[in-house]
């Protein structure tokens, strides 16, 4: 009930700006103010655009949640409302704004900042933040060609139907199993 | 009569059993007392947490496969616990470990060694039965029965970890593991969608089932209810495909016993929520292999997922109390990202320089061998789920941070223009003068590098020592007559090996316990034939 509590106040606080691009249908953690940080903070992990290449982005992080701890999914949760705390930003960056009204620069400052931190729950935000945002984008098919990832076999049996040289072990020429 | 696969989410009413025993956790442990129990011819009831694995339609006309797909945001999320995210109290360590029908054996990268002998003899000394000799039958039923075989198809970043090893001097060898016919799609950590790793969903629990043993899938323990010496009942409810209770509830109310098998974080979750903590001894000295990383970037394309993950090592730095056994395997995008700790433009460049052309080793980290450390807590949070507080001990920093050297050493005598070391701010090597920077990394505290454990091992431990004792050497917890603990948080210290063969070899010799005490036959049906894989063990 306390982190229920938290996690209320936080919320009534958080005034995040609005994006068009934030689509909040079907989702079941994240609301509309959760779901704004959480486009602000992956805006500022990926980049401007990455929506382009994750289209899905906030839906697959909802789903994610579900299997979370229920306290690790609530520790998450008020890590958003935490950075969209104007008095945090000042503290930790000298920027009395919350986090989703700031330039991707200066977001980008903040989480340098976390980074760095020697505190450790505020390197435990930046953990989170770039660790989902980093998975999520990466998860998604559209980001594979940037990195040279060829998918995976049970959608592309070429990948393993095929005669030597096999290309992560050309000098052997034993064929892959079939 | 065969026995079934129920999945839970499918049920919504009250539901109540009454089998000879109830199995809790369908992993490596859980697994083996199913089909050995159901083999000695009681009536078995198997509780998973986690989801079936079944049978689909495949992309191609008439073609069967798995629900394993390999796509790791899917695969995740199904497999393992907290989706794979979950954390140590302090967020400082990621702790992988299945939770699905099969629990870690569906999961792993199928390597198998046996126990190393110097950890069996600290068991000794901890008053544990276990030896090298009375050991062998149940390693031998293990190696036979999965089999365990030597696999040297080697992958590029066996064959780059070969190359700079011999340029080194140091040994190499190859890692045994248990897969048939490896089609090498590289993706054993979210599960073999070809059924060529010979996990517990593809052997021990079918056979099981074939015997008359009932697996209750998305069904998670609440408690067990006891009186005096005895477990009169087990009471669980019913998850859905997105992890919420149903309206459906079991209670097992189980004639001869139960057995728990459900891990190292969740057997004492179990054990606490049900107000068994033996004086607060349960959830105590918890142990892991944390777990170093590196990536060699390569000057040609490496094609990093694909090939038999997990075949390859070097035995030169495993033994003592803090050795480390560094292996080779496969990696995919999701993970290395999320591994990164990086933003921006860097976390894209890293990606794109790193995963085509890069090759990986890493170093599983031997802990829990000094008696005056405390090692982690599980305890429960306040929503009554499992969390493991623990800290890297400081006896591991340095070993540590020399598997680090050591790892880039390799690398870079393999041909590596540069390794990336998932420190927080990142660290890439380059050269000599590099390596101060990896002597600097201090691994006890949270997020100043990137730190996974795939090993949890104790917190319910045999040992001799009243202080620390949970399990007695015949596999009872406590005093309690019809409660069995068989799976690796049976550990008193970590094991130094990858775990899965020792689970089953300790499981099977629990079973035997189980059968004993209960009088029922117990036997061991693969002693004959097959080929050793571990020569000069």
């Amino acid at each position: 009930m306390a982190v229920a509590g938290i996690l209320n106040t936080l919320s009534a606080l958080a005034n995040p700006k609005s994006r068009p691009e934030v689509e909040l249908e079907g989702l079941d953690h994240l609301d509309k103010k959760t779901a704004l940080i959480l486009f602000a903070v992956a805006e500022a992990v990926l980049g401007e655009n990455f929506l382009q290449k994750c289209p899905k982005f906030i839906e697959t992080v909802d789903d994610y949640l579900n299997y979370q701890r229920p306290a690790q999914r609530q520790e998450f949760l008020i890590a958003l409302f935490i950075a969209e705390t104007k008095l945090f930003n000042l503290i930790v960056g000298g920027n009395p704004r919350g986090f989703s009204h700031m330039s991707l620069a200066d977001r980008r400052k903040i989480l340098e900042r976390l980074r760095s931190s020697d505190q450790e729950q505020r390197r435990n935000i930046y953990a989170a933040f770039v660790n989902v945002s980093a998975a999520t984008y990466y998860a998604s098919d559209l980001t594979w060609p940037d990195i040279g990832y060829q998918g995976v076999s049970v959608d592309h049996p070429e990948i393993l139907d095929r005669q030597p040289p096999i290309p992560w072990r050309p000098d052997d020429t034993r064929p892959v199993e079939p | 009569m065969a026995g079934k696969i129920v999945e839970g989410r499918n049920l919504t009413d009250e539901w109540t059993l009454m089998p000879d025993f109830c199995v809790v956790g369908s992993g490596a442990a859980g697994g083996v007392c199913a089909l050995k129990l159901a083999e000695a011819g009681f009536d078995v009831i198997v509780l998973e947490e986690g989801p079936n694995i079944p049978k689909e339609k495949g992309p191609a006309t008439g073609q069967e496969r798995k629900m394993l797909n390999e796509r790791e945001s899917i695969m995740y999320k199904l497999l393992y616990q907290e989706g794979a995210t979950r954390l140590t109290k302090n967020g400082g360590v990621k702790v992988l470990q299945g939770r699905c029908l099969g629990g870690g054996t569906a999961v792993n990268w199928s390597a198998c060694l046996p126990p190393r002998l110097e950890t069996l003899d600290e068991w000794q000394k901890r008053g544990l039965p276990f030896t090298r000799q009375n050991l062998d039958p149940y390693l031998r039923e293990v190696v036979n029965y999965l089999p365990i075989v030597r696999n040297d198809k080697y992958n590029t970043s066996a064959r780059r970890f070969i190359e700079g090893c011999d340029h080194l001097g140091l040994p190499h060898d190859n890692l045994p593991n248990n897969t048939h016919n490896c089609r090498e799609c590289g993706s054993c950590g979210v599960g073999c969608p070809y059924d060529r790793k010979m996990s517990g969903f593809v052997k021990w629990l079918p056979d099981a089932v074939a015997r008359g043993a009932t697996v209750y899938t998305d069904t998670k323990v609440d408690k067990l209810v006891g009186s005096g010496d005895r477990i009169r009942e087990v009471h669980a409810h019913f998850i859905d495909g997105k992890n919420r209770p149903t309206k459906g509830t079991l209670v097992v109310k189980p004639t001869k016993g139960v057995v728990i098998a459900a891990g190292a974080i969740g057997t004492p979750g179990v054990l606490l929520r049900s107000k068994l903590d033996l004086g607060k001894r349960v959830g105590r000295f918890t142990h892991m292999h944390p777990v170093t990383i590196t990536i060699g970037k390569y000057n040609e394309k490496t094609y990093p997922a694909y090939g038999v993950p997990d075949n390859m090592w070097s035995p030169k730095f495993a033994a003592g109390p803090t050795g480390y056994l560094i292996e080779t395997g496969s990696f995919f995008p999701v993970l290395s990202a999320s591994a990164t700790l990086q933003h921006g433009e860097e976390l894209h460049r890293i990606m794109r320089d790193y995963y085509p052309s890069g090759a990986i080793s890493y170093a599983h980290h031997t802990t829990g061998f000094d008696e005056k450390e405390s090692y982690g807590t599980v305890k429960l949070d306040d929503n009554g789920d499992p969390e493991l507080d623990y800290v890297i001990p400081k006896a591991n920093i340095k070993p540590m941070q020399e598997s680090l050297e050591v790892m880039c050493r390799i690398h870079l005598a393999a041909g590596a223009t540069s390794v990336y070391v998932m420190r927080n701010p990142p660290l890439e090597v380059r050269a000599e003068s590099d390596f101060a920077e990896i002597r600097k990394i201090n691994f006890a505290e949270s997020q100043r590098t990137s730190l996974f454990t795939v090993h949890v091992m104790g917190g319910c431990q045999m040992n001799k020592d009243e202080k620390r004792r949970c399990v007695n050497s015949d596999f009872t917890f406590g005093a309690m007559k019809n409660l069995w603990v068989v799976d690796a948080s049976i550990f008193p210290t970590a094991l130094g090996a990858n775990p899965q063969v020792t689970i089953y070899a300790l499981a099977l010799w629990g079973a035997q316990e189980i059968c004993r005490q209960n009088k029922a036959t117990f036997k061991l049906n693969h002693q004959q034939g097959g080929t050793w894989p571990w020569p000069g063990y």
